[in-house]
């Protein structure tokens, strides 16, 4: 019961943040992938650096949840590459569709009522591309830790500080 | 005019990063994109339970022991109760450009047909869930969690979704 709770808590502020940092505007999702405005690259490069370091500040302490997912090449390759065209076309993805679905925008209820249909129509396809593209190429759980041989704080920290630096400092809007 | 967010990238992006690390340190990390498989395998089960039981992707999910108490579907509750109460009591903060569902740079580009602008977001939102599924995860679970926590596999996705969907944003924006 506590644990429905939290969750409930953690989606409340989770929805909050995306409709007042502006990533349920299709004008500011659709720059961002014309590569003319930077809000909302600066935003998640923001995120996932704070994120990097805390998670792995938390994994220092053996206090880390995680939760890796698998790296099945190609289907993640074609996964990404399907979600891709997905997003430019809808200007929304499975999050921001559903708080920008509960501001009201008809738009975002017609993406989630497509992503509930893609999600039924992905099922109805999982029995071929299981052995197809799900099972083939397959190299588990690993993250940059493994690969590189190097503890994962060390990482993080470097990689937060790059990611904090191209979003604080680098990146620029360019408007024509 | 005042066409920025309610609160800026750098505000958002922090919040975002500190909710994934108390995400992690209570649960586990942010991921949005399962729970429309749970909605879907939880209506199947309820309109047609020996087709839900044969399907190998929808048996996995929908269980009442996973829904009706699942920590991920009450996190997709709250984003959309969360957005849209800060929706509606911030609603006359939020740019003008940023409301409705007919967004300026659409129209300009695709004209005013309420049906095209629907049809759009139908497709692209089939499109982002059924390549969700098949790579593992969207961008709350892939590039927000999933880079954060320094997997390869979130890294792979991140690269090819965005080289995906700004090459189709820019087929769409091509001047012509």
């Amino acid at each position: 019961m506590e644990l429905l709770l939290i969750g409930f808590l953690i989606g409340c502020a989770f929805g909050a943040i995306l409709f007042l940092g502006g990533a349920t505007s299709y004008r500011k999702i659709l720059g961002t992938l014309l590569l003319k405005d930077m809000s909302i690259i600066k935003l998640m490069l923001t995120a996932i650096g704070v994120g990097s370091l805390g998670i792995y500040l938390l994994d220092l302490g053996g206090l880390a949840n995680m939760s890796i997912k698998p790296t099945y090449l190609w289907g993640v390759v074609a996964g990404g590459g399907i979600f891709g065209i997905g997003w430019a076309i809808s200007g929304y993805c499975p999050g921001t569709c559903l708080v920008g679905a509960s501001e009201g925008k008809l738009d975002a209820l017609f993406t989630l009522l497509g992503a509930l249909f893609g999600a039924f129509v992905f099922a109805m396809a999982f029995p071929v591309l299981d052995a197809w593209l799900l099972q083939n190429a397959n190299f588990g759980k690993i993250t940059l830790e493994e690969v590189i041989g190097v503890s994962g704080i060390y990482l993080a920290i470097a990689f937060s500080m790059t990611l904090l630096f191209l979003a604080f400092f680098v990146l620029k809007d360019r408007y024509e | 005019m005042n066409d920025e967010p309610i609160i800026s990238w750098k505000v958002a992006g922090i919040a975002l990063g500190l909710l994934l690390t108390l995400a992690t340190f209570l649960v586990k990390p942010l991921g949005v994109s399962t729970q429309f498989v749970v909605t879907d395998a939880v209506v199947t089960h309820q309109v047609a339970p020996t087709f839900a039981e044969n399907n190998t992707y929808l048996s996995k999910y929908g269980e009442p022991s996973e829904w009706t108490v699942g920590y991920g579907w009450m996190l997709i509750l709250g984003m959309m109760v969360g957005g849209g109460i800060t929706a509606a009591l911030l609603r006359n903060k939020q740019p003008l450009q940023d409301q409705g569902f007919m967004p300026a740079m659409w129209v300009m580009r695709f004209g005013s047909s309420r049906i095209k602008r629907l049809a759009a977001a139908f497709t692209g939102g089939t499109l982002l869930l059924f390549g969700a599924r098949l790579a593992g995860g969207c961008t709350s679970g892939h590039m927000i969690s999933g880079i954060s926590q320094l997997a390869v596999s979130s890294f792979i996705f991140g690269l090819v979704t965005f080289a995906v969907a700004i090459s189709v944003a820019k087929i769409l924006y091509r001047k012509t």
